[in-house]
């Protein structure tokens, strides 16, 4: 394992009941920088993606085999804390659902929960989040106002400023711009570019110019296998695997 | 919409075959007519000129509507690469047939002493080997096929050898009979846009062999 990984996925296994969603999904995921992962709807991308801070433990009749290491430790093991790794691994989903509460409420949401109550350092934490997530020039003046009178994009920012108000090391974004129109999904890509300074950022995207934009590594799925791994210009300029190329060339999917 | 992308791609890949078939016709035409001493098959050569500029426009113009519509990646990315190198090297040597066809509308004359010397430096085997260079690359694009190109190094090193020799011959040529230096120098350019002519058909082969296999090579 080279010292720039994060997280990492062995043989990794999940059923829905009888059905097999992931098929021995083994990578390594570089911290530092943004991992795609693409493929045709029902591949299993998002599956993957939510086994990361073990959103699929609220899944009924979900079962796992294999492991994931964060940090060299299965986040699976008996005694690991699912909070604790959904601090450290937040997610950013399709449709912004931000509280329906003020913007300051809804950055300072987690903090509090995680026993901040100081409102100095409240208002500083909310304020460096709403800088990183490139919004706060936008919003510094309505923090008061509900968060649900925002733009679509403005309220997936406001998201993405939630996350980061718990300090995560990896942030995981399920098709974060597919509701959004191409202005806010370009202020989401830049920041995604701002992000991977500091966060690992995994991202799943139906938009493979998106993949090819934003990320440093790519992932294509299909029928719940990883059929090709490796870096995004490799996978977009000339692919190992013929199921890769005409997937991206759009021969089928 | 793919769909859509890949018939406009095949068809794009026809119209560049077309092209190629009227670059190669003119450099082909122009060695014929410097072989029969041919004016009338020159003056034809140099009119083609016009679609050949016409073709290169219009067709680069369309592989780059492409590009802009459908940002083609993977193996669809690399045949827009490849076709575009074949346009350019098309009106290149399109226009180096046109170049020969202007040697032989300058250098007309019946008298056989002259014209023999076509032969004797052998420029129209020089042409031959070119043309077939051509034509292999060409059907290593269209097929996208690499065994049509996998000789073109040493095949491109004969041609340079050729010309080599020719231009020795001519010197020796020139010596003996000074009114010939301005024929020879002449003749020696055509042998000069033929080797051109090997290089681009190389340049073509790079990239087939980049299509087909994403891995870049330099064939020299």
């Amino acid at each position: 394992m080279s010292e720039s990984t994060i997280l990492t996925t062995e043989n990794l296994d999940l059923w829905y009941g009888d059905t097999r969603a992931l098929r021995s999904v083994s990578i390594e995921v570089k911290d530092r920088h943004v991992t795609a992962l693409i493929g045709p709807s029902g591949c299993g991308k998002s599956t993957l993606i939510r086994c990361f801070n073990r959103m699929n433990d609220l899944v009924d009749h979900c079962r796992i085999s294999g492991s994931i290491n964060y940090h060299g430790k299965n986040i699976y093991a008996n005694g690991a804390d699912p909070v604790e790794i959904r601090r450290a691994i937040g997610m950013v989903f399709q449709k912004p659902n931000p509280f329906p509460k003020s913007v300051y409420e809804n950055v300072a949401y987690g903090p509090r929960v995680h026993g901040i109550s100081d409102r100095k350092q409240l208002d500083a934490i909310v304020e460096k989040s709403l800088r990183n997530a490139a919004l706060w020039e936008e919003v510094k003046d309505r923090l008061s106002e509900s968060a649900m009178g925002l733009s679509g994009g403005q309220q997936q920012r406001l998201c993405i400023a939630r996350t980061l108000a718990v300090e995560p090391e990896v942030i995981l974004m399920d098709e974060p711009c597919s509701a959004l129109d191409p202005i806010a999904t370009s202020k989401i890509e830049s920041l995604i570019d701002e992000l991977k300074k500091n966060y690992c950022v995994i991202i799943v995207t139906h938009n493979m110019q998106q993949a090819s934009r934003v990320s440093d590594y790519t992932g294509f799925m299909y029928l719940g296998e990883m059929i090709e791994y490796g870096e995004t210009a490799q996978i977009f300029e000339n692919p190992n695997k013929e199921l890769t190329e005409n997937y991206i060339t759009g021969r089928f999917g | 919409m793919s769909e859509k992308f890949h018939a406009e791609l095949a068809g794009k890949k026809k119209q560049i075959l077309v092209m190629s078939a009227h670059s190669r016709s003119m450099l082909r035409d122009s060695m014929v007519a410097l072989e029969r001493n041919d004016l009338r098959l020159a003056e034809s050569v140099k009119k083609r000129k016009e679609e050949l500029t016409h073709l290169n426009e219009t067709l680069e113009e369309e592989i780059y509507r492409l590009i802009a519509l459908y940002q083609p990646v993977a193996r669809d990315m690399r045949m827009i690469v490849c076709s575009l190198k074949v346009i350019a090297a098309n009106e290149r040597i399109g226009r180096y047939g046109k170049d020969i066809a202007n040697v032989v509308i300058k250098t007309i004359n019946n008298e056989t002493k002259y014209t023999d010397l076509v032969t004797a430096l052998s420029l129209p085997h020089m042409g031959d080997l070119v043309l077939s260079m051509i034509d292999d690359a060409l059907r290593g694009y269209e097929l996208e096929d690499l065994t049509y190109i996998s000789h073109h190094s040493e095949r491109d090193d004969r041609v340079d050898a050729l010309r080599h020799t020719i231009f020795r011959e001519g010197i020796t040529y020139m010596m003996e009979d000074p009114r010939l230096i301005t024929r020879c120098t002449n003749y020696l350019m055509v042998a000069r846009y033929l080797e051109r002519c090997a290089d681009h058909s190389c340049k073509i082969a790079e990239k087939v062999y980049y299509l087909v296999t994403g891995e870049r090579i330099e064939i020299k």
